[in-house]
């Protein structure tokens, strides 16, 4: 159980050492690795404590009673895990393990069987606009423009009109889609609506961005584009970043920190602590890069063996 | 004419129990319905079929007090309504109009009992001046619109609360599917054994049969509103009053509508019915009564005027139907 090993770790840290990461620099969070600029301990970056934890995951477990069988489904159990503030955490692991599971429950969307989720050490009990949610397929409505779907996640929060127009166009302006205010989602690209719906979710400035496979269905290059454009969004807004992904590169590109799960019931196996001396170049040419890499690698591959055996007992 | 008879098999098809492929049933219905258009679609300039449309769509408005009333009537007409696909569709209506001419001219069809179309024009216009023609189409008109409106107002608001309530569904779907099975037109002698033979009778049988498929499609329309867009506006924060109306309810409507149009249909193929069956005025009395005292050409004439009121009423309701649904990609 090394999921509840690096869970306890990281949250004994948090109580104990919060101090000493503080005036250590960046110790365990290694935030300014992103950017090389800031990569000097004076940044600004981050004005808050850097391990303080945002999102608490504490023993979590999901069941699903599922029509036409009273056997009940485990879709997730004994999830542990801790999400600092601030911090950029990608979530791998086998098809059908509950990563979105996961997602949902912090998202509110869903309620938990087992455990607790906190949010600051509060309880989720619903979704709550400190949280925004990307899903894998563009969530946009149709009938709306590019820019009154951003305005929508706005409508909520009561946003005066002229504001929410305002701060939609500012978003928009920011995922690079300026001059497509008024396209229908069907008038544009994967790639663009998928920066609409970031926008969106960017737009009403959640405390924590939750993203489930975002950029699953672009092509790499989109990919590419959209990862940066995400990095440097997420330097500039210091919000805690929760990123699933399928891709191993992707995950280890993005994340400050790889949660590798296992296969279902999925509990946290193993987490990653992502660090490179220098962003510069191309990183996923680096040496250290490939090691990270394949770590991520062998520890899913054994997961995903282990997953078919079981859909294969399941049927 | 298509449109009429096409659409209803869509509209069976949908019931009660939605599709689980909800967002392609949904398109699919829709690429139909549209595709099945008659000439005057103004949908988008794309068409490539009709070059000449954009000019005439585009074309300002100019002033033509110079010209006779009637030409200048037709060109704004042309230039709202595309003249492209009704050129194209010319030469079928055309052929007709002149086969229908001919047959009972040269003998080839007994013109007793299809007299030649300039004869029916000529009766036609006769019923228009003498007034007749007006009052008949004014009952029909009335009859039809009221059962249809009241239609409208009633099951749109219950089918969306079936489609949304859970209770709701479950504590009305068995009557409801009894219902639905039982013939409106089964249903008529009853209609006129308690409201007897006037207006209320033939409102109420009207109204019935435009329910149903008026309720159906609104009831797949709420349930079959993309699960996601539900999940991401409740992640935004949204609380079930605005979901229904921001989500809910405009992603339903292309649904309602196709059930709206499908309703406006057998509003007249119904009332004709019940015209027939026993009325003193309306288009349908007017048909079978003058079939009856042998006054045929009358009788096409009758037939005609129901054909173009089918027309209008669909047409009409193809305009406000794209009016709500701008953003859709066909
Ligand atoms: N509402 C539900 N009812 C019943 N079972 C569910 C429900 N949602 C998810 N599951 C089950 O829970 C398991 C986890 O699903 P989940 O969607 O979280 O997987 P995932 O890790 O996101 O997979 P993928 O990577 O393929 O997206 C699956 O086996 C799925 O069948
Ligand atoms: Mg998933």
């Amino acid at each position: 159980m090394s999921a509840h090993a690096t869970g306890g770790d990281t949250g004994g840290e948090t109580l104990v050492n919060g101090a000493a990461a503080r005036l250590g620099g960046f110790r365990a969070g290694a935030f300014p690795r992103h950017s090389p600029a800031a990569l000097a301990p004076s940044s600004a970056r981050t004005p808050a404590a850097p391990s303080q934890v945002k999102i608490g995951i504490r023993d979590v477990g999901k069941v699903f009673r599922t029509r036409g069988s009273d056997r009940p489904f485990t879709a997730v159990t004994g999830v542990d895990l801790d999400v600092r503030e601030g911090e950029f955490l990608t979530l791998v692991g086998p098809s059908g393990c509950g990563k979105s599971t996961l997602l949902d429950l912090i998202a509110g969307l869903t309620a938990p069987t087992d455990g607790e989720i906190l949010i600051d050490g509060r309880a989720v009990d619903g979704p709550g606009l400190d949280r925004g949610i990307v899903f894998q397929q563009y969530a946009l409505l149709p009938w709306r423009t590019a820019l009154a779907n951003i305005e929508f996640g706005l409508e909520a929060k009561a946003v005066p009109r002229r504001e929410r127009r305002e701060r939609a166009r500012h978003y928009l302006d920011l995922v690079g889609l300026a001059g497509f205010e008024h396209r229908y989602p069907h008038e544009l690209s994967g790639g663009m609506r998928q920066r609409v719906a970031i926008a969106r979710s960017l737009a009403f400035d959640p405390d924590v961005l939750l993203m489930d496979e975002p950029f699953a269905a672009l092509d790499a290059q989109t990919r590419e584009s959209l990862q940066e454009e995400l990095l440097r969004v997420w330097e500039k807004t210091h919000k805690t970043v929760v990123f699933i992904t399928h891709g191993i590169d992707e995950a280890v590109y993005l994340g400050q920190r790889v949660a590798v799960m296992t296969s279902r019931p999925g509990r946290i196996k193993e987490i990653v602590d992502v660090r490179f001396d220098s962003r510069e170049g191309d990183l996923r040419a680096d040496p250290v890069f490939g090691e990270y890499r394949h770590h991520v690698w062998s520890l899913l591959r054994n997961e995903v063996a282990a997953g078919r055996e079981q859909e294969r007992t399941v049927d | 004419m298509t449109d009429i008879l096409a659409a209803p098999a869509t509209g069976a098809a949908r019931g009660d129990a939605p599709a689980p492929a909800s967002p392609t049933t949904q398109t699919q219905t829709q690429t139909q319905t549209q595709t099945q258009i008659p000439a005057p679609a103004p949908v988008s300039p794309a068409a490539p079929e009709s070059p000449k449309s954009p000019e005439i769509l585009e074309a300002p408005e100019s002033p033509e007090t110079s010209r006779p009333a009637r030409l200048a009537g037709l060109a704004r007409l042309g230039r709202r309504v595309r003249l492209g696909p009704l050129v194209r569709r010319a030469p079928a209506v055309v052929l007709l109009a002149a086969t229908w001419e001919m047959l009972p001219r040269t003998g080839a069809v007994d013109p007793v009992f299809v007299p030649p179309l300039s004869e029916v024009l000529r009766a036609w216009y006769d019923l228009l001046l003498g007034g007749q023609l007006l009052e008949h189409f004014q009952a029909s008109l009335v009859r039809s619109l009221t059962g249809f409106g009241l239609a409208v107002v009633l099951a749109v608001p219950l089918g969306l609360a079936i489609g949304w309530y859970r209770p709701v569904a479950d504590f009305l779907s068995p009557v409801l599917e009894i219902f639905r099975n039982t013939s409106a037109v089964a249903l008529l002698p009853v209609f006129i054994l308690i409201l007897g033979l006037g207006e209320p009778s033939k409102i109420v049988f009207v109204f019935y049969a435009c329910s149903w498929p008026i309720l159906l499609n609104t009831v797949s329309g709420v349930r079959t509103v993309e699960p996601l867009l539900v999940r991401s506006a409740r992640s935004l924060g949204l609380g079930p009053l605005s979901l229904f109306r921001k989500v809910i309810l405009p992603a339903a409507v292309p649904t309602i509508f196709t059930g709206i149009r499908l309703a406006g249909a057998s509003s007249i193929l119904v009332l004709l019915f019940a015209e027939m069956v026993g009325a003193k005025a309306g288009l349908g009395y007017l048909v079978q009564d003058a079939q009856f005292s042998f006054r045929i050409p009358d009788m096409y004439a009758g037939i005609i005027t129901i054909s173009a009121l089918g027309l209008l009423f669909n047409l009409l309701l193809l305009a406000v139907e794209r009016r709500f649904s701008t953003w859709r990609t066909t």
